[in-house]
């Protein structure tokens, strides 16, 4: 384990990675306590001494805005990744182990979740949420909507885990399956669910500033996301009128998180993959 | 490799610029190219794909210019000009009107455009369609019409008496509207559909009236796709020799592009691709660099002509409290609205259902409205009455409100302010009002719903508050139908499923409850009837005190009807404040459609 | 009786699958939509009618267009007790929906009495014009890139790698935005807005193909470059894993031209890629939804979010039913190719058929 550490810390991509990931969630979790403003009063101010990334069209201060924002992407990001890879996980790993009958069944299933369009399910099932839409509601649908991407790549991995004489020993020696799948399948699998774990943040990150894009995102006071704030620079004609700060430090604080995500996911890959292909 | 490199570059950088170059090249007219010249682009109406032209369908199916009020392709008997009040000749001339009938001449000259004549068969055909089809759109129109007299007078000129309908609505200024509203279609047309259909109506519908339609205006249909409708003008039409002089409209095409998103009528007005809008672009001072012009020049840019609303349900607790509807009037900062939510397009707000600008102006009484009305944006007042009837709130140490308690000990519900989501202007509104009365105690939070969550709870009036424009055109009856749009009890029925009200959708002022005011449907009713100036202006004054101290929904802003913003790269000569000789619409509805005549191109 | 045949049983095996997740997956498309509110009454709260017994009449003839209440033989509404028309249940609309499409036929949009089909039929061509260009080049390109990263390293790869994986985090509605904002706005070099100068009939002409292909230049690129990184990020470590193979080694070794062992390299690191290929390509149809809005384009995207908004029901169905339908075939492509193509997965099967 440690060794493992100390490969990844000679890996640039990984330091970068990790600080820039460090820095967003200090940022996110810290920021909106320490950081406030009060409006000026003014749509689209431009950035100054006093706001430092001007205002948007109710006179908010952008800094108080994008931080408030990023902790709750990040927020929805986790959550929607925690409810994914959970589910994905349990469905790759039974229908890896167990295959046949079940294995196709659950492969229906997750196919079931890839063909009906996500954005679909999450209009029509937030529609008929009367009282709004809150962060949660949007994370856990996110959740349930892309969960199908990991449960096909944990399968394909559980598969050629099947055949290995350590399983086949387990069998003979009585273990159940559910004994086989936790304690001799699991654990080989750890690393790689702790990747496709960070890319499904990385795509409830994306999921959730797509939806607020489409005008869906999630709705009340302090519930602002990064796509909610991009969405409201675009409905606000800001890319017409040349607001920039409207647009881009909300652009570029998704841009960093994914990209932090995807460094962590990739040089993780880098030192992970040589033992799993062994 | 560094060779090839270079090629693909060059490659790239000369078809750009060909593309570029051709994109601006004018083709045939049979594929399309209508030059720049002679052809209007105006939008705003049409967003979803055009089907039909039959305006004999449900309106909302309808596409421009066959829905609506729109009299650029089939005409209206008259056409309201909304700056001067007066009701202006269109296929018919207004002769009189009074508590017994109004009365039209149509125009001799009148015809369509396959040449047959304009006559009073044509006019009764669609007033009176309603009687043959109970479904068919203008069938509503017998509320208001008990029976339509023609006679012949002098040089055989048809002369149309519109008899007002006593025991129904007894309104004859809704008669006045309607000649606007109701466009003349064809008779010998649609009679021939009926009859080759068996007198189906909905076959007659099925339609669709988009080859070479037969039709009494200036333009009519050409060409249309899902991207854009495109009109050509009709050079040997009626009304050029009659109405303007013997003059043509000057453009020779209008074409509609159908933008998907609010935010690319900005753009087509920066760019040049769009001539006029009547829809709402923020900040619209800031584009006046690329020659986008509104009617004023300073602040309110606009003209107003509507009252945007927050509806309350008067059957719920603690809406259902006059006290707390007037604290919620008192806590709002409409100037912080004003400014930041609506670029600045609404006037100074005084209170109650009369404007105190543009014709209602004469109905309107300062000293009246300050007398019953609370103080706007005064939030120690509002604090005020809600602590004197009751009401107490608790915040928690950051002063963030937490809830509210009302006069007998509950905790209130939080109230849900419904706006269809997307629509920002409204967004930006609810989002600013419900800081606002959170900062008072008035537990409120913004509801952003769907299009299918936002309309069906109008008249079911399931809702707590909801933001609503309601459907009052700018018509010789304001300010009359704004008052009862939002105060009749006509048609009250209980708030639930399948109980629908188009008017008061609050529910206020329940007939069957003892605290009926009886005066309010009453002033309602006698309104439309008057014609003495003085006894008018009381009655306004008596219903605008009523509103003022019941507060049943609560204006938050005075907006133009349409707007109407305009490009002066391609096309000069609109109206505006300082040459006011159509009024500020865009020229296809009512007495704004003069503009298409005074029109120049640039020329380059 | 297919054991003689493992690949034939394998295809068989997977399309009846298939055709199951289809049916279920036709059903739930079915409800889904009606979860929210009655698209009627949408209809009816934005009129103006103001006489109940008109509201009622227009009401019922509505539903009676739309099939939502039944009807007897005589084509007459069938009432209950009250004179209320009889609402069909959801039931029985499932079953006039199936023996409609079996039929061919789609239904009509509720909003603006469009037949599906043809609302489909014209939004589709825009979507695939927009989508397929940018997803085939930037496929081409990313991988042309990821197998050079893969087998060069080195100072290319450093500045490759790193770059692509930043491409690939930008949302591409963020980035079309940004294009948006310098090349049509800041910089006013491409049109921002629509798919064609508008005074142009859409047709097999020059000048038209010139104007959409000019109005296509921003959508296509906020589509490929991200496209483009991504797919170089898979193909190179596909590419750095065949590296280390024997076969490559040899190829070195034996001095085969460069350009010669890059093409052995792309071949066979390309299986994988090729799924996604097809995978995207299925997914295409709903795909670009958000790139549709910012450029108003007139594709399937924008059609399905409309009808969403309007409870438009035949029109969501109508182009779910599409997405499905591409999804599921794009998958069982990808399925029977790897059986078709990938000696591995051949051989596990001749195993099981054992």
């Amino acid at each position: 384990m440690l060794k493992l550490l100390r490969n990844l810390i000679k890996e640039p991509m990984f330091v970068i990675g990790m600080s820039l990931f460090l820095i967003t969630m200090i940022a996110g979790l810290l920021g909106p306590s320490l950081y406030t403003a009060s409006p000026n009063g003014m749509s689209y101010a431009r950035p100054s001494a006093e706001y430092w990334l001007g205002t948007d069209n109710l006179g908010h201060d952008y800094v108080a805005l994008l931080l408030r924002g990023l902790q709750n992407s990040l927020y929805v990001g986790f959550m929607a990744g925690i409810i994914a890879t959970t589910i994905g996980t349990l469905v790759g790993l039974f229908a890896g182990f167990k295959g046949g009958l079940v294995d196709d069944i659950l492969t229906m299933f997750t196919n079931l979740f890839i063909v009906i369009p996500s954005f679909v399910v999450l209009v029509l099932v937030s529609a008929s949420w009367p009282e709004g839409r809150s962060l949660t509601l949007i994370a856990v649908l996110i959740g349930l909507t892309t969960w199908p991407w990991t449960a096909r790549s944990v399968r394909a991995q559980a598969a050629s885990l099947r055949g290995r004489d350590h399983i086949s020993l387990a069998r003979i020696n009585g273990a159940t399956n559910l004994q086989i799948i936790f304690k001799h399948i699991l654990p080989y699998l750890a690393s790689y669910v702790f990747m496709v774990f960070i890319m499904q943040v990385a795509s409830g990150i994306l999921s959730e500033s797509a939806i607020s894009m489409i005008g869906l995102g999630p709705i009340g006071e302090g519930s602002t996301s990064l796509g909610v704030i991009l969405n409201t620079a675009k409905n606000n004609s800001a890319i017409t009128y040349g607001y920039w700060w409207g647009i881009f430090p909300a652009a570029i604080v998704i841009t960093m998180i994914v990209f932090a995500l995807y460094l962590l996911n990739n040089s993780m890959e880098g030192v992970f993959n040589p033992r799993l292909r062994k | 490799m560094n060779f090839l490199r270079l090629i693909t570059c060059g490659v790239f950088v000369l078809s750009f610029a060909v593309l570029a170059s051709c994109d601006k090249r004018e083709g045939g007219r049979e594929r399309g190219g209508y030059p720049r010249s002679e052809t209007l682009y105006l939008a705003g109406s049409q967003w979803g794909d055009p089907n039909t032209f039959n305006p004999l369908v449900e309106p909302w199916l309808v596409a421009w210019p066959a829905n609506d009020r729109f009299n650029i392709m089939y005409e209206p008997l008259t056409a309201y000009n909304s700056l001067t009040g007066a009701t202006e000749p269109v296929l018919g001339t207004l002769v009189s009107f009074d508590t017994e009938r109004v009365v039209v001449d149509i125009q001799p000259e009148a015809r369509w455009s396959d040449g047959v004549p304009v006559t009073s068969t044509d006019v009764k055909f669609i007033y009176e369609l309603g009687k043959r089809f109970p479904q068919a759109t203008t069938a509503y129109v017998g509320e208001f019409v008990s029976g339509i007299k023609v006679d012949t007078i002098d040089g055989g000129i048809e002369r149309v008496s519109f008899m007002v309908n006593k025991r129904e609505r007894n309104n004859p200024l809704a008669i006045l509207d309607q000649l606007q509203a109701i466009r003349i279609v064809p008779a010998h047309v649609f009679e021939k559909y009926l009859t080759d259909n068996n007198n189906d109506f909905e076959a007659v519908k099925k339609i669709k009236c988009d080859d070479k339609p037969v039709v009494s205006g200036p333009y009519t249909l050409e060409q249309y796709n899902n991207e854009r409708i495109i009109l050509a003008r009709r050079d040997d039409y009626w009304g050029n020799k009659v109405l303007h002089g013997g003059a043509l409209p000057v453009p020779k095409y209008i074409i509609h592009p159908i933008y998907k998103n609010n935010d690319h009528f900005a753009v087509g007005l920066q760019k040049g691709t769009l001539d006029a809008s009547m829809n709402f672009i923020p900040r619209i001072n800031e584009r006046k660099k690329d020659g986008v012009r509104t009617w004023y020049d300073a602040p309110p840019y606009f003209v107003p002509g509507s009252m945007h609303f927050l509806y309350l349900n008067n059957t719920k607790a603690p809406l259902n409290d006059r006290n707390f509807r007037r604290a919620m009037a008192a806590a709002i900062d409409y100037a912080a609205i004003n400014r930041l939510a609506l670029s600045n397009y609404t006037p100074a707000m005084r209170p109650g259902l009369i404007m105190p600008e543009g014709l209602e102006k004469e109905y309107f009484n300062a000293e009246e409205v300050d007398a019953h009305s609370v103080p706007l944006g005064d939030t120690a007042y509002a604090r005020r009455i809600l602590s004197e009837a009751g009401y107490r709130s608790v915040f928690d140490d950051r002063g963030m409100l937490r809830f509210s308690i009302g006069p007998n000990g509950d905790t209130l519900p939080t109230l849900s302010i419904r706006a269809p989501a997307g629509w920002s202007d409204w967004e930006a509104i609810v989002n600013l009002v419900v800081s606002q009365l959170r900062a008072v105690g008035i537990d409120v939070r913004e509801g952003f719903v769907d299009g299918s969550q936002y309309w069906p709870a109008l008249p079911s009036g399931q809702f707590d508050i909801i933001m609503r424009k309601p459907p009052v055109a700018v018509t010789a009856s304001l300010p009359w139908n704004r008052f009862n749009a939002v105060m009749s009890s006509r048609n009250w029925r209980p708030v639930g499923d399948g109980n629908s009200m188009n008017e008061n959708e609050g529910r206020y002022n329940n007939p069957n409850s003892p605290d009926y005011n009886k005066r309010v449907d009453e002033l309602l009713d006698i309104i439309p009837l008057m014609t003495d100036k003085d006894s008018l202006k009381a009655a306004y004054i008596e219903l605008n005190n009523i509103f003022l101290t019941d507060q049943p929904v609560i204006p938050v802003c005075h907006l133009p009807e349409e707007y109407y913003q305009f490009s002066t790269k391609h096309w000069t000569g609109w109206p505006t404040e300082k040459n006011p000789f159509a009024p500020p619409q865009l020229p296809w509805v009512g007495s704004g459609r003069n503009t298409l005549w005074k029109l120049q191109p640039v020329t380059k | 009786m297919l054991k003689k045949y493992p690949t034939v049983r394998y295809v068989l095996q997977r399309a009846i699958w298939y055709f199951l997740t289809f049916l279920v997956a036709i059903a739930l498309n079915f409800f889904l939509p009606r979860l929210g509110s009655d698209p009627v009454d949408i209809m009816m709260a934005q009129s103006s009618f103001s006489s109940p017994e008109i509201r009622k009449q227009t009401e019922e003839n509505l539903r009676k267009s739309f099939g939502l209440i039944v009807i007897d033989k005589q084509g007459q509404i069938v009432r209950d007790e009250q004179g209320n028309a009889v609402r069909a249940s959801k039931l029985s609309q499932l079953f006039n929906y199936s023996k409609q499409v079996l039929k061919g036929d789609l239904g009509t949009s509720f909003k603006n009495k469009k037949p599906v089909k043809e609302i489909i039929l014209q939004a589709l061509p825009w979507t695939i014009a927009l989508q397929f260009p940018a997803i085939l080049f930037g496929w081409i390109c990313g991988n042309l890139l990821g197998a050079l990263a893969a087998y060069r390293r080195g100072v290319f790869d450093k500045a490759i790698f790193p770059l692509a994986l930043l491409m690939s985090s930008i949302p591409f509605f963020v980035f079309g935005m940004v294009l948006v904002y310098f090349f049509g706005i800041i910089w006013d070099i491409f049109p921002a807005v629509g798919a064609y100068s508008l005074q142009l009939t859409p047709g097999f002409y020059l000048d038209f193909l010139l104007s959409a292909a000019y109005h296509y230049v921003l959508p296509f690129f906020s589509i490929f470059l991200i496209l483009a990184g991504g797919q170089a990020i898979g193909m190179r470590s596909m590419g750095i894993y065949e590296l280390g193979t024997d076969y490559i080694k040899y190829a070195k070794w034996l001095g085969l031209k460069e350009s010669r062992v890059l093409i052995y390299l792309f071949r066979n690191a390309m299986l994988p890629q090729l799924t996604g290929l097809a995978l995207s390509i299925g997914a295409m149809v709903g795909g670009a939804l958000i790139t549709e809005m910012i450029f108003s384009y007139p594709g399937l995207g924008m059609a399905m979010l409309t009808a969403i908004q309007t409870n438009d029901y035949p029109v969501i169905q109508g182009v779910t039913l599409l997405i499905t339908t591409s999804v599921l075939l794009a998958n069982f492509t990808v399925d029977i190719l790897i059986a078709l193509l990938d000696p591995r997965v051949k051989a596990s099967l001749a195993m099981d058929a054992k």
